[in-house]
């Protein structure tokens, strides 16, 4: 079925199956390649989109669901000063490794600072709980996150 | 060559000017951007989808694979079976005792017995459940006891024990005589699964009649090529490997690398179209290789004064179905088993066991951990018993230069475990702790030690090479085999390069490792990467060096020993206005016809070592690591948060201190998974939890205050800068600091792991009774 949703601000028309998700839609159709699969089971956080503004695991949600609505991946933020600057706390606190949790990461760490630019380890914590990275140990992704805050707040 | 002193002596800098700096990654910029591309997102759409077809049985004779009802179904492109093999169906690490498609008998549930190769997922999933497989089913050893039974039935021929290992150090005997106290105990580490982000894949894509290319996932492209190309039977050329970024290794994608490249491989030249094989999580959980399950039997005897007596030591490794690394894994045990003390006295035998279960393979820490587990809680248990301070205990004990290993190897130098020790202790303000109580919380500290052997073991010789290219714009182009997976052994690579010929680190471009193009570096793994293929790569530009000196002498009319090279330009040392910049001496060098290219080359120093004893140069160098671990206690729940852990390494020299620490702090986080959390459970040798929903690995919420790591520096003489591996050392103190402060708080010691709430709150109540 042909349907349409905007993506990273455009209007995207597309053909769909019936139970394909838009992980599946994204990566296999569309070529947004950011958007990691891990789990396919809403467990892992690789493919975190922005849907309407909100994180959501892009392999639990069914592509026909989003029907006019809006769709977020890193590659849309590109000009973003909120994830600009979070790229740059990424790169300078060392908060990458492997890469491959780090699409979903930095949109689930942009969701946080968009709402709260002085947020406590605590709540960077629970922003990213459900973003699961095997290299870091989380601490360089926490202080990325909270200096990149600061250092938005302050300007 | 003492790499260490000579670089220092040649470069006259009073200070590096990149080595031992925290300098962004430049490798990182796509990853942060999404750019970065990993296997899967090279494989266009439409491309053919490769599944396996595995044993559901754990032991049992194949009767008939039969697939005629899959073929029927539309979609469904070919079934390949053991016997469409051009080349030798054999894909064993260390011994030839693993087929890569199974027609005789299964050993385990998940052993591949098929291939299906269809244009989509869900055809290959149908036709996979299509294909009937006729068993006859063998009595099963699920157990290591099971499998040494003397009636027990030998899952390969020649029977149930893979390997063995022995060292014998000194008079053990005597050695227990002068003891006063004794401890012995018996100990027992599971499974743990890697669960690395990004699960196996390679995308392969045949080129006329005899090439083949193949996109994957990986940590040794060339091992990955001599089994792909044995499994095709073609030679090395045929097969052209590329490592794609890699989402996670540590360690398992070393074995799983030749496993999904020549399934993908396979397919893609028996059908004569590209293929693409990706892992679903599950599968990646339930039948590839995990860290081996192991049990040590270990007795240990100290003097009045608390020195170290003796150690007897008995090791049963569980390999499951398959041998793979348990002969290197078990020697790493065996190697390892005293800790990094000085033990006069030593008897430590061990065997590899086949079982019908999952098999082990490499995984960060590669035995160490588990060993260090053992080692470091009877260390703990003799000091309460000699009724000593457990630091103290270990200090009078602990490895110095001048004294020997268990394996009787005089250690000369790069010795830091002594100030690793003292210096944890005091981060952790250690002698003034008290363990203390609020409500139902108990708090307590503990602490480990560790040591790791750096790259190959028993005198084996290793050695890694590399090819650096000064591009005509001034650029550099560096090729190594050794990959990156995370950790950033490549970019390191490239900080050195970048100091020694003195350009910024943005000139230098690491190529992704290309069998076609790029130098065999050897494996990356055995915390090698750094050590071994960065020594290559001072080499490398040492040489090219060499050649930009000699022609900016010229071009600057001034001798080669007073030209600078830094920033990209080469000036004449003290008047910094004669200068040329990069491109244009690239150009010189490039129309002089004097080579612009160089192949970098480093070889560990020959050393001696006797198979028979165990004794000998076991390892070239050592890293040691001390952590002390705060853990508070819910003796309500049974429930362990781990508050702070105090990390220390002796690195030898840290070529940059912000990735050293990125590594360990996920070894922290990775080592609590393995002491308190991650439990795979298996029933008749099912895997029962192989999603993240059941395997439970850390989280943020999981993640305790860290303190800045201290990084203790004895370089190593034969290596770049003195740099020593870090990725594997730095999780193996971690867990037995966790265990004893557990201890600490409870009173409760665990022979056991991994300790989840539920066994701990059992054994509090039992504690209570």
């Amino acid at each position: 079925m042909e349907f349409s949703f905007i993506l990273n601000g455009k209007r995207v028309v597309c053909d769909i199956s019936d139970n394909q998700t838009l992980l599946d839609l994204l990566r296999d159709s569309l070529g947004v390649t950011s958007v990691k699969k891990g789990c396919e089971q809403g467990e892992c956080g690789a493919c975190t989109v922005l849907l309407d503004g909100e994180p959501v695991t892009s392999c639990l949600v069914l592509a026909r669901r989003i029907e006019g609505r809006e769709v977020t991946t890193v590659e849309g933020l590109v000009d973003d000063p909120k994830m600009k600057s979070l790229r740059e706390a990424f790169l300078e606190e060392g908060a990458v490794q492997c890469g491959y949790c780090t699409p979903g990461m930095l949109l689930s760490a942009y969701s946080l600072i968009r709402s709260n630019l002085d947020p406590t380890e605590a709540q960077v914590k629970k922003a990213i709980e459900g973003n699961l990275c095997r290299c870091t140990g989380y601490v360089k992704i926490i202080e990325a996150i909270i200096h990149a805050a600061k250092k938005l707040k302050s300007e | 060559m003492e790499y260490a002193n000579i670089l220092q002596d040649l470069l006259k800098r009073d200070e590096y000017l990149i080595v031992g700096k925290k300098v962004a990654r430049t490798d990182a910029l796509d990853k942060v951007l999404g750019r970065a591309l990993f296997t899967a997102d090279y494989v266009p759409k439409g491309t053919m989808v490769v599944k396996v077809v595995r044993s559901l049985q754990p032991h049992a004779l194949i009767r008939k694979i039969d697939y005629k009802e899959a073929l029927k179904i539309p979609g469904v492109i070919r079934v390949i079976t053991a016997s469409d093999i051009p080349g030798e169906n054999q894909i064993g690490y260390a011994l030839p005792d693993q087929p890569f498609l199974n027609d005789a008998k299964v050993h385990y549930v998940g052993d591949p017995l098929a291939l299906v190769c269809a244009s989509d997922e869900y055809s290959a999933s149908e036709a996979v459940d299509a294909i009937k497989v006729e068993y006859n089913a063998l009595p099963s050893h699920l157990t290591v006891d099971s499998a040494l039974a003397s009636d027990a039935i030998p899952i390969h021929d020649g029977g149930n024990i893979a390997v063995k290992t022995r060292i014998r150090k000194g008079d053990v005997a005597k050695g227990f005589k002068e003891s006063t106290v004794e401890v012995e105990e018996t100990y027992e580490t599971p499974y743990q699964e890697h669960m690395y982000l990004e699960t196996e894949a390679a995308y392969a894509i045949p080129e006329g009649s005899d090439k083949v290319t193949v996109i994957g996932t990986m940590q040794s492209p060339f091992l990955v090529r001599e089994k792909v190309a044995k499994i095709l039977g073609w030679s090395l050329s045929q097969v052209r490997i590329i490592q794609a970024l890699t989402g996670g290794a540590f360690g398992k994608k070393d074995d799983m690398g030749p496993l999904v490249c020549a399934e993908a491989a396979l397919a893609a030249v028996l059908v004569g179209k590209p293929a693409a094989r990706i892992y679903d999580r599950d599968e990646s959980v339930a039948y590839t290789p995990k860290r081996f399950p192991a049990r040590f039997r270990y007795r240990s005897g100290a003097d009045s004064e608390g020195k170290l007596k003796a150690i007897e030591v008995e090791i049963t490794l569980e390999c499951g179905a398959y041998a793979n690394r348990s002969p290197f894994w078990l020697w790493r045990q065996t190697a390892h088993a005293a800790g990094p003390y000085y033990v006069p006295n030593a008897a430590i035998d061990g065997k590899a066991v086949y079982t019908n279960k999952v098999y082990g393979g490499s995984f960060r820490g590669f035995g160490d951990l588990a060993m260090q587990f053992a080692a470091e809680s009877q260390m703990d248990r003799l000091a309460e018993k000699i009724n000593i301070d457990p630091i103290e205990f270990r200090l009078k004990n602990i490895l110095k230069t001048g004294l020997t290993t268990t394996c009787d190897q005089l250690l000369d130098h790069s010795v830091g475990i002594e100030e690793c020790l003292r210096r944890v202790a005091e981060a952790s303000n250690w002698s003034k702790y008290v363990p203390c109580k609020e409500g139902s919380r108990v708090r307590g500290l503990g602490v480990g030690c560790a040591y790791h052997g750096i790259s190959t073991s028993r005198g084996t010789p290793d050695w890694s090479a590399c090819s650096l290219i000064l591009n005509q714009d001034g650029t550099f182009t560096y090729r190594t085999g050794i990959c990156e997976l995370g950790q950033g052994s490549p970019i390191g690579h490239a900080k050195i390069v970048s100091e020694i010929v003195g350009a910024p680190l943005d000139f230098i471009h690491v190529e992704l490792p290309d069998t076609s193009s790029t130098p065999d570096a050897k494996p990356t793994h055995g915390s090698r990467g750094l050590m071994l293929g960065g020594t290559a790569a001072a080499d490398a530009a040492l040489k090219l060096r060499d050649n930009m000196l000699k022609v900016a002498a010229e071009m600057l009319e001034c001798r080669e020993d007073e030209v600078e090279l830094k920033g990209g330009e080469a000036f004449e040392r003290g008047t910094p206005s004669n200068k040329i910049s990069f491109s244009e001496l690239a150009e010189e060098l490039y129309a002089r016809g004097i080579s612009p290219a160089s192949y970098g080359f480093y070889a560990s120093p020959k050393r001696y070592f006797d198979p028979e004893t165990g004794l000998g140069v076991n390892y070239s160098v050592y890293t040691f690591a001390a952590s002390v671990a705060e853990v508070e206690v819910d003796l309500e729940t049974g429930e362990t948060t781990v508050l702070k852990v105090w990390p220390a390494m002796d690195v030898g020299k840290a070529i940059d201190p912000l990735m050293i620490e990125g590594q360990i702090e996920g070894a922290v986080s990775q080592g609590i998974g393995f002491a308190l959390m991650e439990n795979l459970i298996l029933e008749d040798g099912v895997v029962l939890n192989p999603f993240f929903k059941d395997y439970i690995i850390p989280s943020a919420l999981d993640t305790p205050e860290i303190a800045k790591p201290i990084l203790v520096e004895k370089p190593y003489k034969h290596s770049a800068f003195g740099a020593k591996g870090v990725g594997e050392p730095a999780i193996i103190s971690i867990v037995p600091a966790i265990v004893n402060a557990i201890h600490n708080a409870t009173g409760i010691r665990f022979n056991t792991l991994p300790i989840t709430a539920e066994r701990l709150y059992d054994a509090i109540r039992r504690s209570r009774q």
